[in-house]
């Protein structure tokens, strides 16, 4: 039998309802966990946290639902090596949870995912994330080829990686950069970057390679009605582009 | 020129501080109120007794429907108040003043204010000031308490 995955749905969660439908149309047994069920947690195998405005992102993005009971089954899973993904919000939520890029005691961040510049707005682009560690690193990318290009779409005015000089060279140093912001043939350079993340950062990874905190959203790049132009097959409901992503995560959950 | 603070808060329920104190005490914190606000230091070339409408007059930062406005007499944050800094808040701020500003304003720094009180009233301790900067009010990466 297939891993059981949560998909946690906070106060202000708006992206469960795509995450949750990409999960289950790569094969996953995927179901929406509410904050008022919240106990059931310890039940799952694995944890995604979608995007949105969790709490509202009252003192900052993330702040408040790092602190929420469910966390505490989020980071308890964590540490006893279940397989747990964010995105947008939900990769703000697990930095301030201390669960990515990991440096530091949990519940104390070491990083942000902060005010994009040099304009402090909200970006919607599309843009792909280039995979910049080896894919076997974590279970969660290990079906993903060597550095793989996920389509995706940055959507957010909180996005760009902040951290200190220190903990920028830890995250190079510890292989926890997982993926960099990139044009659709590859290459990098500032253009690609759509909010001034340090490192060209798009996604994080902790030391055991089992928690993924991603800022862009694949699941709104991943049927083929999403991009026609690069549709895989005519069937446009089938899932392709992004989803990349979200079939490795399952293959990952369901291997366990 | 002279330095000014000058402190806006909302008078009407703040649903933020509310969910604020309650995360605070899940830290287990003695924390029985949270009071929010923001608060504005100017390097102000006007005339002070004027600084008050001056600011009222910026509707970007002041909406008189759900806002008051103080000005403080201490430059420091009050007992059992921290004010948190964005350490790179520059361009915000000027995004936040408005194409306008604020007339005689020369320069400003915000800084979101947290103001805990215990059960009978009192202010927090410095102690739990602290965990409470630590724990949940200040992310060390981007921002700086000053308590």
């Amino acid at each position: 039998m297939s891993g059981a995955i949560a998909v946690l749905v906070f106060p202000g969660t708006n992206s469960e309802n795509e995450t949750l439908r990409l999960l289950r149309d790569c094969g996953g047994r995927a179901e929406l966990v509410h904050w008022s069920r919240g106990e059931t947690l310890g039940d799952f195998d694995a944890y995604v946290l979608p995007g949105g405005f969790a709490y509202e992102d009252r003192i900052r993005a993330g702040a408040i639902s790092a602190h929420d009971r469910m966390m505490d089954f989020v980071i308890g899973g964590a540490q006893v090596g279940k397989l747990v993904m964010g995105v947008c919000n939900g990769a703000q939520i697990l930095l301030e949870a201390g669960l990515v890029p990991g440096t530091g005691p949990i519940r104390r961040p070491a990083a942000a995912f902060t005010d994009n510049a040099p304009v402090p707005h909200f970006v919607c682009r599309h843009v792909y994330m280039k995979l910049a560690v080896a894919p076997a690193r974590s279970p969660i990318t290990a079906a993903l080829p060597d550095e793989a290009l996920i389509p995706s779409f940055a959507a957010h005015g909180q996005g760009r990686l902040a951290a200190d000089a220190a903990q920028l060279d830890e995250i190079v140093a510890g292989d926890r950069l997982a993926f960099v912001y990139a044009h659709a043939d590859g290459r990098l350079d500032d253009a690609a970057v759509p909010n001034g993340s340090a490192l060209g950062c798009a996604g994080l990874i902790n030391a055991a390679g089992n928690v993924l905190a991603i800022m862009p959203h694949p699941e709104r790049d991943a049927w083929n009605f999403n991009h026609l132009d690069r549709r895989q097959g005519s069937d446009v409901l089938a899932p392709s582009g992004g989803s990349v992503l979200f079939a490795s995560f399952v293959a990952a959950v369901d291997a366990r | 020129m002279s330095e000014r603070l000058v402190e806006i808060a909302l008078k009407i329920p703040d649903n933020a501080a509310f969910t604020a104190l309650l995360a605070l005490r899940r830290l287990g914190l003695d924390v029985a109120r949270v009071e929010r606000s923001e608060v504005w230091r100017f390097d102000d070339r006007g005339d002070p007794a004027t600084l008050a409408d001056r600011v009222r007059a910026n509707e970007t930062i002041f909406n008189p429907n759900k806002h008051r406005l103080v000005e403080l007499e201490t430059m420091r944050p009050r007992p059992g108040e921290t004010w948190i800094e964005r350490r790179d808040d520059g361009d915000e701020v000027r995004a936040h003043l408005g194409g306008k500003g604020i007339a005689g304003v020369n320069a400003s720094r915000r800084y979101a204010g947290w103001r805990l009180l215990t059960s009978g009233g009192e202010p927090a301790s410095r102690e739990t000031l602290a965990a409470a900067v630590a724990g949940l009010l200040c992310n060390p990466a981007i921002e700086k308490a000053i308590y």
